[in-house]
C-alpha cells in the first residue's frame, strides 16, 4: 500500500513538473521588445532588458566602461529589424535584421553600430567591418530609467524616434522611412486636373449638399479645398495612385501630411480631350460619395 | 444652391471613362510610380473554380443589401479567384483569394474593404478589363 501510494505521488510530482515550462526562469535580464509601423514599414527592436538594481552609474563602470563596444541589452545581442530599407540619423539602414552595438564614450558622441550578423552573444562584440552600419549618436541625459528600455516615443507620418534609455542615459534616434505614396506630382501633370468643380455630396436621408471643390498647384504637390471650407479636411493633398486616380493626405499644424485617406476616399476624375470634366468620388466599398463637375 | 444630383447614367458614364483611362494606361500609372507595390502576389485562379460556395440570398437574409454583390461575385469566380484580398484576412485566416472571403463564413459579409474590392473587381470586369488589369487597379485602391 505504501509503495502504491510511493508509486502515485511520484507519478502526480512528474504531472506537474512535466506541465511546468521548460524554459520558465528568472533572469536578471528578461526578454522584451518592441515594434513600430509607420507607413508600411515595420521596425522591431528585440533585446534583453537589464536592470540597474541599485547600481548608480552604470556607463563608466565596470557594468558598461568607456570605449566599450557595448550591446544596449544583455545576453545575445540587442537586434534591430527593418522589414524596409530606412534612414537612421540620415544613414540608409538596407532592410534586414542586425545586432545592434554602441561605443560608449566619455565625452563626444557615441557610435551606433549595425552589424549584419544579428545572432552574437554579447561578449563577442564584432570587429569593425565594412558591412556595418555605424554613425554618431547623441548620448544626452535624462530621467533615471530602471530598467533598459526601447522605445518610439515620437512617430510621424514619414518616421520617428527610435530611443534606448537606461539609467540617466538617454540616446534618441532619428528614424526615417521611405514613403508609400509619392505627394510631389509634376505641374504638368497635374494641369489637367486643376481648377473649380460643383461638387454634390450624399447626404442622410437622400439629401445632397453642394459646394465647390477646387483643385490648386502648390510647391510642387497638387492640392484640393472646399468652399465652405472643410474643417477637418481644409486644405489637404491631392496624392496620385493611379494616372486619373486620387486620394486625400491630412496635413497637421506643421505642414506635414499625418494621414492618407486610402481607400477611404478614392477621387477619380473623368478626362474628355485631356482635360478633367468631371469627378466621382468613391469610398472603402466602392460606393459612391459624392460627384463633380467642372465650372466654366 | 444647386442640390440637383447627378445622375446615375451620368454617374456610370463617368464612371466608365474613368476606368477605362485608368486601365488603359497601366504602364504610365508604374512609370510615375503611383500605385503602391503589392503586399504580395496574386493567387492564380484555381483550374475549374466554381462560385458554388458563395453565399446564396438565402444565406444573406440578415444583410440583403449584400445580395447584388454576392450574385456578382458568384459570376465572376475565375476573376475573384485571382485576386488576393487586401484587409489582412488573407494571412490571418489563411484565405486563399478574394473568392474565399465571399464563402463559408464569408467575411465579406461584414468587411467593407472586402465588398469594396469585389464591387471594383466586378464592375471593371463587366467594362472588359483583364483579370491583370483588375489587380492594377485593386491594387491602386487597396494594397
Amino acid at each position: 500500500m505504501h509503495a502504491r501510494v510511493s508509486h502515485s505521488l511520484a507519478v502526480a510530482v512528474l504531472v506537474v513538473l512535466s506541465s511546468t515550462p521548460a524554459r520558465a526562469q528568472i533572469r536578471a535580464s528578461e526578454l522584451g521588445s518592441v515594434s513600430q509601423t509607420i507607413d508600411g514599414t515595420k521596425i522591431t527592436m528585440q533585446y534583453s532588458r537589464p536592470r540597474a538594481r541599485g547600481r548608480n552609474p552604470l556607463f563608466g563602470t565596470k557594468i558598461v566602461q568607456w570605449d566599450e563596444v557595448w550591446t544596449p541589452g544583455a545576453n545575445w545581442a540587442t537586434t534591430f529589424e527593418a522589414s524596409k530599407d530606412v534612414t537612421l540619423e540620415g544613414h540608409r539602414v538596407p532592410q534586414g535584421k542586425y545586432s545592434v552595438w554602441m561605443v560608449v564614450k566619455k565625452q563626444g558622441d557615441w557610435t551606433l553600430v549595425l552589424d549584419p550578423t544579428s545572432k552574437i552573444y554579447h561578449m563577442d562584440p564584432p570587429d569593425s567591418n565594412p558591412k556595418q552600419v555605424r554613425f554618431p549618436v547623441h548620448a544626452l541625459q535624462g530621467p533615471f530609467t530602471e530598467v533598459l528600455t526601447w522605445s518610439v516615443p515620437d512617430v510621424r507620418a514619414s518616421g520617428g524616434t527610435l530611443a534606448m534609455d537606461w539609467g540617466t542615459v538617454h540616446v534618441p534616434i532619428k528614424l526615417d522611412v521611405a514613403p508609400s505614396l509619392p505627394v510631389a506630382i509634376a505641374e504638368a501633370d497635374a494641369q489637367p486636373f486643376l481648377g473649380r468643380y460643383e461638387y454634390v455630396e450624399k447626404q442622410p436621408g437622400g439629401k445632397t449638399k453642394t459646394s465647390t471643390f477646387t483643385v490648386l498647384y502648390e510647391n510642387g504637390t497638387m492640392k484640393g479645398e472646399w468652399f465652405p471650407e472643410d474643417n477637418y479636411m481644409k486644405r489637404f493633398a491631392l496624392i496620385r495612385i493611379a494616372p486619373d486616380w486620387f486620394v486625400p493626405g491630412l496635413y497637421d499644424k506643421n505642414g506635414e501630411i499625418y494621414e492618407v485617406l486610402r481607400p477611404e476616399m478614392v477621387i477619380e476624375f473623368t478626362r474628355t480631350t485631356g482635360k478633367a470634366t468631371s469627378l466621382v468620388v468613391r469610398n472603402e466599398d466602392d460606393g459612391i460619395d459624392a460627384t463633380g463637375t467642372r465650372k466654366p | 444652391m444647386d442640390t440637383s444630383p447627378t445622375s446615375r447614367r451620368s454617374f456610370l458614364a463617368a464612371c466608365s471613362v474613368t476606368l477605362a483611362a485608368l486601365l488603359l494606361r497601366p504602364a504610365q500609372a508604374q512609370a510615375a510610380g503611383a500605385a503602391r507595390p503589392a503586399a504580395g502576389p496574386h493567387p492564380a485562379p484555381r483550374a475549374g473554380i466554381t462560385g458554388a460556395k458563395v453565399l446564396t440570398a438565402a444565406q444573406l437574409s440578415k444583410t440583403p443589401d449584400l445580395i447584388p454583390l454576392f450574385d456578382a461575385v458568384r459570376e465572376v469566380p475565375e476573376i475573384i479567384d485571382g485576386i488576393r484580398c487586401n484587409c489582412g484576412c488573407g494571412e490571418s485566416q489563411k484565405l486563399y483569394s478574394l473568392l474565399s472571403c465571399y464563402e463559408g463564413d464569408a467575411m465579406a459579409r461584414a468587411c467593407t474593404i472586402c465588398q469594396g474590392q469585389g464591387r471594383l473587381a466586378t464592375r471593371l470586369h463587366k467594362l472588359g478589363r483583364s483579370l491583370d488589369e483588375i489587380r492594377i487597379a485593386i491594387d491602386a485602391k487597396y494594397a
